[in-house]
């Protein structure tokens, strides 16, 4: 742990708790595992205190702030996460001013759960070029030099070059194994519908049981509805309970936005998204 | 055509242009295969990827999204929006496992009777091609 990195976003988080301009903190905490860690809410200077940082803090604070909207609120944010607030900022469902970003350098995290931390990086952070977060109003630790490699999209051309049969096989045996729990909805913080395509009662578009039909729909317009939109943080794929490879879906799409509209989500908060524009110009593949 | 199997084709056609395509194709007795359920859409742009992928999922072998050509939408720019969305939900559903051949975007104007009777006989040949979808 970097305990100066700690200390200064401690320092921060009760300045700002104590000059009030901030209702509350969203940081991390030492989970009860005493190894890795949780979301933290401080909204007394005192439990600045128990703020941490390090290689376990994977989660995405960014999604909270939705549910922080009337306040003003800080929150620690890492650089894939500070994709996720120029994505709301974007969309217009957080205000800038309401906001006040902690950023802080990250070295990468690691994979953990419950009570087991393993040495190997998360995919997303090997791959991962962002030495700081995007936005922010204070940067704790400062820029970290990284060493990353080149998102290449392998295992996504390795699919690709395999027949339609065969991926659809594939995908029809991850989404068997789906439970609907919707834990990859509930942490995307670009999930914010108020009411969800999947819970329409009339239609009803996805049907209640449980079965590999209806969880393929579920999983196909999930990722879909975030084509364009997903900002990386892969943490549908980290809450995921029956381990579904859900950053090959993300991914994918990722790669033929890019392809096809030139687009990133949440580098920038003003450019408009790939399916909210149009260019009259452009001539897509099944026209040619 | 003869054949055993018959695909079932969904397709969503705008009220200004492919519709009315569609009704030409009608009044002029052109002859296209009749495996097509048309539903009838204010514009293009009002197809939701959902309702292609739920058309899919209850059974559809192919699903026609046709609108007005671009730059001649009623509402201006509708259809630019539904090339953009359906560009991509067809190399996404192709990923998925449902051929991208299953799925058509096309333009067909009110004068185009014998455009979409081509592309209807076109379209169910190559699905015939293809034969049926698994089931899951």
């Amino acid at each position: 742990m970097d305990m100066e990195l700690i200390q200064q976003i401690r320092d921060k988080a009760r300045n700002l708790l104590e000059e009030g301009t901030v209702e509350g903190v969203i940081g991390y905490e030492r989970a009860s595992d005493g190894l890795t860690s949780r979301p933290f809410f401080a909204y007394d200077p005192s439990d600045t205190e128990r703020l941490i940082f390090d290689e376990t803090c994977a989660h995405n604070l960014v999604k909270y702030l939705l549910d922080k909207k009337s306040k003003k609120i800080a929150v620690v944010v890492k650089p894939c996460d500070s994709r996720a607030i120029n994505l709301l900022l974007n969309e217009g469902q957080i205000e800038r001013d309401k906001v006040f970003i902690i950023g802080v350098g990250c070295p990468g995290m690691v994979e953990t759960n419950w009570n087991h931390k393993s040495e190997t990086l998360q995919a997303k952070c090997r791959s991962c070029q962002l030495s700081k977060p995007l936005v922010y109003d204070f940067l704790a630790g400062g820029e970290l030099e990284r060493q990353a490699e080149e998102e290449t999209y392998s295992d996504i051309m390795e699919a690709e070059a395999k027949s339609v049969a065969t991926r659809r096989e594939f995908w029809l045996e991850q989404f068997g194994r789906c439970i609907r729990c919707y834990a990859c909805r509930q942490v995307c913080p670009g999930c914010y519908c108020p009411v969800c395509f999947a819970e329409r009662l009339e239609p009803l578009w996805v049907g209640i049981r449980i079965a590999p039909e209806e969880n393929d729909l579920w999983q196909t317009i999930r990722a879909f509805h975030l084509a364009g939109r997903c900002i990386g943080c892969n943490e549908c794929e980290r809450v995921c309970p029956v381990g579904i490879p859900l950053s090959l879906l993300n991914r994918k799409l990722e790669k033929d936005v890019k392809e096809l509209f030139a687009f990133q989500a949440g580098l920038d908060p003003e450019e408009p998204p790939p399916f909210a524009t149009f260019k009259k110009e452009e001539i897509l593949e099944f026209e040619k | 055509m003869k054949s055993e199997y018959q695909p079932k084709v969904i397709g969503f056609l705008c009220n200004w242009c492919s519709y009315a395509g569609a009704d030409m194709a009608g009044t002029s007795r052109m002859r296209y295969p009749q495996n097509i359920r048309i539903i009838r859409v204010p514009c293009s742009g009002r197809v939701d990827p959902l309702f292609v992928v739920k058309c899919f999922q209850r059974g559809a072998d192919g699903v026609l999204v046709s609108g007005c050509h671009p730059g001649d939408c009623h509402y201006t720019e509708g259809n630019y929006y539904t090339r953009r969305r359906f560009a991509l939900l067809r190399e996404f559903l192709d990923y998925l496992g449902i051929a991208k051949e299953r799925m058509r975007v096309e333009w067909v104007s009110a004068s185009e009777g014998q455009k979409f009777a081509d592309l209807l006989s076109d379209f169910t040949m190559e699905l015939v091609r293809l034969g049926a979808r698994s089931k899951i």
